[in-house]
């Protein structure tokens, strides 16, 4: 054991860093208070035991001496005409393009006898290359949703679709009439398809005029582009590239841009068992965010001083390099990193480093800033890249896809236009601003103006509730599209299923007002069309064009020539002049749902359940403040604060997050619905409330915040205490459990085997068993985990895992069969984060097999710790005995004992993955490693009449994970990645002197810090 | 009187309860058990299909009909459009094939009985036994020589056993054959 490691106490919360009694007690006992004693046998059944014994007994006998008849085994109904490429029991899959945010990445559609299943990256899209995030995957629970609208509504009340169509079409005709407007409100436009739709409107109805309202927008970014170089789209970065990488509070790997893509880019760069080498990261943030949880240095500040630290970066670049002559005398006054240093209580040492890296790794490192940032941030930002020469790691082959639709006017004219009378109607085209818009613009007030609100919708939201005509529109999975997912990358979707309900494609509702009426195919001809006159010409294919369109939709992406950018010179005149900040007080940063988004995802039980990455709650968002300002301010977790900034106020429970800024509060939008489905209403709080206008310096962060205690408090549901892994008595003494182990880089390069010195040779009083063909195993790079939770919603959708609810997650009944354990190391002001995905072990010497009365969980000849469940019988001794906390009891059945037994709904059975059992209550379960997927592969090989190979296999998990840090394989064939995997020095097992000898194998992580001799 | 009541009563009449009870039990326990397994279960089928004629006379193969058997988890009763192949032209004038024509005029599926059921917490798949050279006759019994089909095998867990654990017994045509998995994840996932 390394002396570093020696050093550290892990711990998991504050709680149980000042050794809180509620947590040793938490830890002793595997479920909380409550959780075995609200059961009264009596009130469950009228029947008392006898009774029930005597009915059993008497039911048995009749079942037994009953030989009348043979049971009725119902009926098999075949198709009657069978399409050629549906073959029942086999699945299909179809590639298509997530619409989920701007991204757009690839997907492919696993379906199952016509409905949609589950949702996989598609390998051969340029963006997110197989990968996909949990939100993309979870999205297939919307299209279920019994939530939706099913048919068109006027005033509340059904009306056909015809009448819609006759109706809106005599508005929008008497608008251009009478001279008025009609402004529709769309979210930023990236099909060049619906561009032409648009403009298309606009010919026929001329009184359309367009308006962008995305809730969630990088305008300043854009905007310092623009400013510094005179040109657009922004561009990609090479991540993989950069040996180096500042960001400043920039989330890149966890709500900000193609973060996909940035994730696999970055853990290549971490892929220290393979390369031997690691980037360096260092995050200046103001909250704790996954992107600094995965830093090798990070550094706490407030958002407003950004800017003079930057500036005090550039003022001692140019001192200490030769920069170009464009640059000389270019110098921001009063920025002086002592003083800054000084001034924010930053950390020298850490400073000093970043400074000499920054000059140390000129041209081959990367400074990243965060959407929320101001506009003469980023404009230091690319002014610091240009002096470093990191515009080496600028990549416009994968600049940001610019929108096809641009011709928008601003809100603020529809503020005017709708005050002045001139706005008599106004369509949401799927957009929810009365939610998103912060209440500056009064934009609900507006609404009240205008004689007409057409809202197109697939479920009711905030602005449908104030809208005459509601829409019901297709699914993304229900629809036709195209979008310029970036330069040179044009991405196709299609639909994988007949819509659900009595609902349109929303471009076709448009489109049927052009034409007169509608057609079901009309927008998917008008796509083919629009294709094969821009794409298809575009291409250079030999292929006629109806081929070509075929060729194109099974790929889902088509590459075209990109256009080719250079970089312009970098415009010194924008520089700012005023770098020093005076924000005093305290400042909150609005930061998208990192689950949620902009809050179309509110009404995803999935989504909401899953554990926030860093602080471990579901179904809330919370205001995160460092533990030194909750103790200052006299707060504690869970009491409700109100935060007022200027006349808008929200009140919202505190967390308590170490390594926040101490005079940052962090707070997520998306949450709060107040018109939403059963699922997402009221859960959380509106923070958009608090969002600043477009035109603001810093639209998501406010200064000179105010808070007030309410004396109210909500239970926040946090996973991080439950399940705990590590025994409270080894934190003031030197026996570390080894459940993480860690160390830097010049450790490794100085000692490969430094992590196994102490190793001691365990031996069993059993005779162990022989593995001789297959054998399943697992490992985990842990320096390639960004703890991102894709591999949590994969195998919840793969598995058919329950959503279990507020309630039940705060009695520690979460049934994710996959959680990532998130440990702090350090002090709470400057804690150092290890996270760790934790799945069943399958183990070797499984103890969870010894302790079943019933033989229900045992192991199979090729290494699984399998689980029958219907031999299960619910005592649960298996969990009590598992080492590694992993199995899952089915408390109820919660698909009808959430909320008004919403997931019972029969739409929701259509997306169950029928090879996989629905657990019913009373039954143990846990992680299979998709055994499902192994038998599929195994009778695959024997189709082929070949043995199975470890390869053969990919796990729901392996397949999200964007950074590829979990291997899956046959561990007896030693040339598999697997197999190399467990022989490498960095390899360990959890828990490994338990001699329970897991199959699961992690690679240590290293983080790339100075030495301390150094 | 009280007392050789008692005595009567525990000494004779409860064992003579107790030994019918017992005796019509297992009797009935075995008698039945065909039933409870289903075999000899031989259902009414909306179109009187046989297997006699179209298996057995005019040696159709199995996968002509049943197309999914080598290729995925269910052999497949066959959709009305595979009937129709030959039927379009062959016997259009018998009353059982003018029933199957309305069914593919009407587009409506026909609902066939279903005969052999695996519960539903177990996953047999078709292709793995067929593509190791599995007979169908081996579970389902010389389907060639019935003109209706009905069970004649149980799928009880224990006859999946018998056979993964004496192969060479119960499928004596294959010369080479492995021992069948007898792990729970092999059927139950």
């Amino acid at each position: 054991m390394s002396n570093s490691e020696k050093n550290k106490n892990f711990w998991k919360s504050l709680r149980d860093y000042h050794d809180d009694p509620e947590v040793l007690k938490l830890k002793a006992n595997e479920f909380t208070d409550g959780v075995t004693d609200d059961f009264d046998p009596s009130e469950l059944s009228g029947l008392s035991r006898r009774k029930f014994l005597a009915l059993l007994t008497a039911s048995a006998a009749f079942t037994a001496t009953a030989c009348t008849d043979y049971r009725d085994k119902g009926e098999i109904i075949p198709y009657n005409k069978r399409p050629a490429e549906l073959l029942p029991g086999t699945p299909n899959y179809y590639s298509s393009t997530c619409t989920g945010c701007s991204s757009h990445c690839g997907i492919i559609i696993k379906t199952r006898e016509g409905r949609p299943i589950k949702i996989e990256g598609n390998p051969d899209h340029p963006i997110n290359r197989g990968k996909i995030c949990s939100k993309g995957q979870a999205s297939i629970l919307d299209l279920y949703d019994p939530d939706r609208i099913s048919y068109p509504l006027f005033r509340r009340s059904k009306i056909s679709w015809d009448k819609v169509d006759s109706e809106i079409s005599g508005i929008l005709k008497k608008a251009v009439e009478t001279g008025k407007e009609v402004a529709l409100l769309t979210n930023s436009v990236f099909s060049p398809t619906q561009a032409k739709l648009f403009r298309e409107l606009k010919t026929a109805f001329s009184a359309v005029e367009f308006y962008k309202v995305d809730a969630i927008n990088n305008l300043t970014k854009k905007d310092a582009w623009q400013a510094c170089y005179d040109q657009m789209p922004l561009p990609g970065f090479k991540i993989e590239n950069a040996q180096l990488i500042v960001s400043f509070d920039s989330d890149f790997l966890g709500s900000e841009g193609a973060f996909i893509e940035n994730s696999a880019a970055y853990a290549s760069a971490r892929d220290v068992k393979t390369n031997g080498s690691l980037s360096r990261h260092y995050a200046i943030e103001s909250g704790m965010t996954m992107t600094g949880m995965n830093a090798d240095y990070r550094l706490k500040m407030r958002p407003e001083a950004m800017t003079e630290f930057l500036a005090a970066l550039v003022n001692e670049v140019i001192r200490k390099t030769d920069v170009s002559d464009e640059f000389f005398g270019v110098s921001f006054k009063g920025a002086d990193i002592a003083s800054i240093a000084g001034k924010y209580n930053l950390d020298k040492i850490k400073v000093e480093y970043l400074l000499s890296d920054l000059i140390k790794y000129s041209g081959k490192g990367l400074v990243i800033g965060g959407d929320h940032l101001a506009k003469d941030d980023h404009i230091l930002i690319n002014l610091l890249n240009e002096l470093l020469g990191n515009q080496a790691q600028y990549d416009f082959s994968k600049s940001y896809a610019s929108e096809s639709f641009s011709d928008v006017r601003s809100l603020e004219k529809l503020e005017e236009g709708i005050n002045s009378g001139k706005i008599t109607a106004v369509i949401h085209y799927d957009v929810n601003p009365v939610y998103t818009l912060p209440p500056a613009y009064k934009y609900h007030e507006l609404l009240k103006k205008v004689d007409d609100v057409i809202t197109l919708t697939t479920s009711e939201n905030e602005s449908s509730a104030l809208s005459n005509y509601i829409l019901p529109i297709n699914h993304q999975f229900e629809s036709w599209g195209d979008y310029y997912a970036r330069n040179g990358v044009y991405s196709l979707q299609q639909p994988v299923i007949m819509p659900i309900f009595n609902s349109r494609q929303r471009e076709g509702i448009l489109l049927s007002w052009i034409q007169g009426k509608f057609r079901f195919e009309a927008y998917h001809e008008y796509l083919i069309t629009n294709f094969e006159e821009s794409i298809y010409t575009k291409s250079g294919s030999t292929l006629s064009g109806k081929n070509y369109w075929y060729a194109s939709l099974h790929d889902g992406v088509v590459s075209l020539p990109d256009d080719q950018i250079t970089l312009k010179r970098f415009n010194i005149a924008v520089l700012p002049s005023e770098v020093i900040s005076t924000a005093s007080g305290i400042s909150l940063v609005l930061k998208p749902g990192f689950n949620v988004y902009d809050g179309r995802f509110a009404n995803n039980g999935w989504l909401q359940e899953i554990p926030h990455p860093v602080s471990k709650v579901a179904w809330d968002n919370y205001a995160a403040v460092s533990p030194k300002f909750a103790s200052e301010n006299g707060l504690k977790n869970n009491d409700v604060i109100e935060l007022i900034s200027d006349e808008f106020s929200i009140k919202i429970p505190v967390l308590e997050q170490p390594g926040n800024d101490d005079n940052t509060i962090t707070v997520e939008l998306g949450y709060g619905r107040q018109v939403c489905g059963e699922v997402g209403k009221e859960v959380g709080k509106n923070a958009f409330i608090l969002v600043g206008k477009n035109s603001d310096k810093r639209k998501y962060v406010r200064s000179g915040v105010k808070i007030q205690k309410t004396g109210d408090t909500l239970a926040l549901a946090s996973t991080q205490e439950h399940h705990s892994l590590d025994d409270d008595s080894v934190k003031d003494i030197h026996l570390i459990r080894n459940i993480i182990r860690e160390g830097t880089l010049e450790e490794y390069k100085k000692d490969k085997h430094f992590l196994h010195h102490e190793k001691h040779e365990i031996f069993s009083i059993t005779a162990e068993q022989e593995y001789s063909g297959l054998k399943w195993g697992m490992t985990i790079d842990l320096n390639k985990c960004t703890g991102c939770t894709a591999c949590i919603t994969s195998c919840n959708i793969e598995n058919n895992i329950p959503v279990v609810g507020k309630d039940q997650v705060l009695r520690g009944r979460e049934m994710h069969w996959m959680r990532i354990d998130r440990y702090y190391s350090g002090t709470p002001d400057e804690p150092v984060i290890s996270n760790q995905p934790m799945l069943c072990q399958h183990c070797d010497n499984a103890p969870c097999e010894n302790v079943c009365p019933v033989n229900a969980t045992n192991h199979s000849p090729d290494g699984l710790n399998q689980m029958a469940y219907n031999r299960c019988v619910g005592t649960r001794y298996c969990s009590n005995n598992c080492p590694f906390k992993v199995r899952r009891f089915n408390f109820y059945n919660f698909r009808d004992h959430f909320a008004d037994a919403y997931y019972h709904d029969d739409l929701f059975s259509l997306l169950n993955n029928p090879e996989v059992t629905v657990r019913s209550r009373g039954v143990m379960e846990k992680c299979t490693f998709c055994i499902q997927r192994i038998m599929d592969a195994r009778s695959e090989a024997i189709k082929d009449n070949r043995t199975l190979k470890g390869t053969d296999v990919k796990t729901a998990c392996q397949t999200a994970c964007p950074s590829e840090a979990i291997y899956f394989g046959d561990l007896n064939d030693k040339q598999s990645d697997v197999a190399k995997h467990v022989e490498h020095d960095l390899a360990y097992h959890v828990l490994d002197y338990l001699n329970v000898r897991p199959n699961v194998t992690y690679i240590a992580k290293l983080r790339n810090t100075h030495s301390e001799e150094a | 009187m009280n007392k050789y009541l008692l005595d009567h009563t525990l000494k004779i009449r409860v064992p003579i309860i107790l030994f019918v009870i017992l005796v019509t039990f297992i009797v009935t326990f075995y008698a039945s058990r065909a039933e409870r397994d289903g075999i000899g279960y031989t259902p009414d089928q909306p179109i009187q299909f046989s297997h006699q004629l179209h298996a057995g006379q005019m040696e159709i193969d199995c996968q002509y009909c049943h197309t999914g058997v080598a290729k995925g988890r269910q052999a497949l009763v066959p959709s009305v459009n595979i009937c129709m192949n030959c039927h379009t032209i062959a016997r259009k004038d018998k009353p059982e094939i003018i029933k199957l024509t309305k069914y593919y005029e009407d587009g409506t599926p026909i609902p066939w009985k279903r005969i052999h059921q695996v519960p539903e917490y177990a996953y047999f798949n078709h292709s793995v036994h067929i593509n190791r050279g599995v007979e169908c006759i081996s579970c389902h019994g010389d389907i060639a020589r019935m003109e209706k089909v009905g069970q004649v095998k149980g799928f009880t867990m224990t006859a999946c056993l018998d056979c993964h654990r004496n192969p060479h017994e119960n499928l004596p045509y294959l010369e080479k054959v492995n021992q069948g998995p007898e792990n729970c994840f092999a059927c139950h996932r």
